[in-house]
């Protein structure tokens, strides 16, 4: 691996290790790419990000599923690429429904509601349908996640985010499943409260035209990286509305139609 | 009635019927918001002594984004009439508009006289029945620019609405998906929770407001709520679909 992707990691872990965001990444990965004829800037951030997810398994962290970013059209454009993008979730970024989140936890925080979508079988074809996502997933959770960037500012483009682990910090899900059949995933609406103020609202087709668009693309992104997805995979599948600056003290509350509500909780700063 | 207020109104107007933009007013000749409020109807009432009825209100700047954007803290609303309609699964014709622009909302009939302010769950018990709608919304302002006095002078753009299938369950109407296509390519999507949190919010403000002018909204009338989402600009050839989740749909195409 080239030595300004390896610094890159580096600089990314140091910043979630002393709660100082960071430089952004992209000028190193231009670097890896300029010495690197031909190489394609995507995979370089991704193989800054399986570096960093390397390390962390190494530690014992456990991979307990993915999250897929960009998949709005709003924040596609904003950021000039027509692809969504993935980050891995670890166990230990799991908050419980209305459990404190530490002011610590995520760098920058902010929060989007989404579908999550947990697994009942593998999937490991080298291309997946729509069907092949109804028959694999077990059931549907409402889910929060908050997203964090190791980088000062969200000074991001997309090389910076894939980096940074998609720019991805904690999830909460909600503890009641739905099965597919009792929820309309494209027409679902999405209500994303503070203190009973809306926030951010939105609908289920925000995702993709259909949070199942992004779980295809993941599905099929993850065979080619040779780390398919597996039962028991959690599943965020993306934002269903604009994503919302968290402060030391906010209560977020989402409610998806047909499939229930969510709790986030910030922590009040010390 | 002021000269001022008489030739405003009738220039509005006349922007209207020739669909040919006109300056705003603010910059050069300044008005309240009342006054603003008094340009309107002034305006209005040229097209009722021509024939026009009244069917309903609709209501403006119903989210907390839009109301930051315009520096207000508070609706504003104008006149439905029975010109302003279209049908549901037809064709609109955009020569009569002149920067046509739509967006998704829900509209709500009246079962029962609304005069008086009323409470959330007063508000319910005073509609026959809801449903999914477009509103075409069409400034008479040169570039769709305007001060918050300049919009309601101008009825609050209102120019058309197409109103989908009725539906006498409000249930679930709280936090109901409202997806806009165009020509079948996703545009919006949203929630009726846009609408104040929840669009029943929306009959209070109207029975409040409408009751603070001193008039009423008779049985049948139409309250058009506020949009669920930002508005797309309309061209000839495009086909608008409006799908909130629970309600049905609604359609048109333009000519």
């Amino acid at each position: 691996m080239h030595s300004a992707l390896i610094e890159a990691a580096e600089r990314l872990r140091q910043a979630q290790a002393t709660g100082r965001p960071c430089a952004p990444v992209r000028e190193l990965i231009a670097a890896a790419q300029a010495d690197e004829a031909g190489a394609d800037p995507v995979a370089l951030a991704y193989a800054v990000q399986q570096h960093n997810t390397r390390l962390a398994r190494e530690q014992g962290r456990r991979r307990v599923g993915f999250k897929v970013g960009l998949t709005s059209r709003a924040v596609q454009q904003q950021l000039g690429v027509d692809q969504p993008d993935f980050g891995v979730l670890f166990a230990d970024m799991a908050v419980g429904d209305g459990q404190p989140i530490a002011a610590e936890a995520v760098l920058q925080p902010k929060v989007e509601a989404e579908i999550a979508l947990v697994l009942g079988r593998d999937l490991d074809h080298e291309r997946h349908t729509l069907a092949d996502l109804i028959r694999a997933t077990d059931f549907a959770l409402p889910a929060i996640e908050v997203v964090g960037s190791r980088i000062a500012d969200w000074d991001i483009r997309l090389a910076d985010t894939i980096a940074d682990n998609a720019s991805s910090g904690a999830f909460v899900l909600g503890s009641r499943p739905v099965r597919l059949e009792a929820l309309d995933l494209v027409r679902c609406g999405m209500k994303l409260t503070r203190r009973g103020e809306p926030v951010s609202v939105g609908a289920g087709a925000a995702c993709l035209d259909n949070p199942l668009n992004a779980a295809v693309w993941l599905a099929d992104t993850m065979a080619r990286f040779g780390e398919p997805l597996r039962a028991g995979d959690v599943l965020l599948t993306g934002a269903l509305g604009p994503m919302v600056a968290a402060a030391p003290g906010d209560v977020f509350h989402a409610e998806i139609q047909g499939l229930g509500s969510v709790t986030a909780a910030f922590a009040q700063s010390q | 009635m002021s000269i001022e207020i008489s030739s405003i109104a009738e220039a509005l107007d006349q922007a209207a019927r020739r669909a040919k933009p006109l300056a705003q007013f603010s910059p050069h000749t300044p008005f309240s918001l009342d006054q603003a409020y008094e340009i309107q109807r002034a305006s209005m009432q040229r097209r009722y002594d021509d024939g026009e009825r009244r069917i309903g209100i609709k209501l403006g700047f119903t989210s907390r984004a839009k109301m930051q954007q315009m520096g207000v803290d508070s609706l504003i609303w104008g006149w439905l009439t029975d010109a302003m309609l279209e049908a549901d699964g037809g064709e609109v014709a955009l020569s009569r508009y002149i920067h046509p622009r739509a967006e998704p909302e829900v509209c709500f009939l009246v079962g029962r006289t609304i005069d008086r302010p009323l409470t959330l769950l007063e508000a319910a018990d005073h509609i026959e029945a809801v449903a999914p709608a477009i509103e075409i919304i069409d400034s008479r302002y040169e570039a769709f620019k305007f001060s918050l006095e300049d919009v309601v002078a101008d009825n609050c753009s209102s120019s058309g609405l197409v109103v989908g299938p009725w539906s006498r369950d409000l249930a679930g109407l709280d936090n109901a998906g409202v997806l806009m296509r165009l020509d079948g390519q996703l545009v919006q999507a949203g929630s009726t929770a846009a609408i104040l949190g929840n669009p029943l919010r929306s009959l209070v403000e109207a029975a409040k407001l409408v009751s603070e002018a001193g008039l009423s909204l008779p049985a049948g009338s139409l309250i058009m709520a506020g949009a669920a989402t930002a508005a797309e600009a309309l061209r000839p050839g495009v086909h608008v679909s409006v799908d909130v989740a629970g309600f049905g749909e609604t359609a048109f195409t333009c000519v």
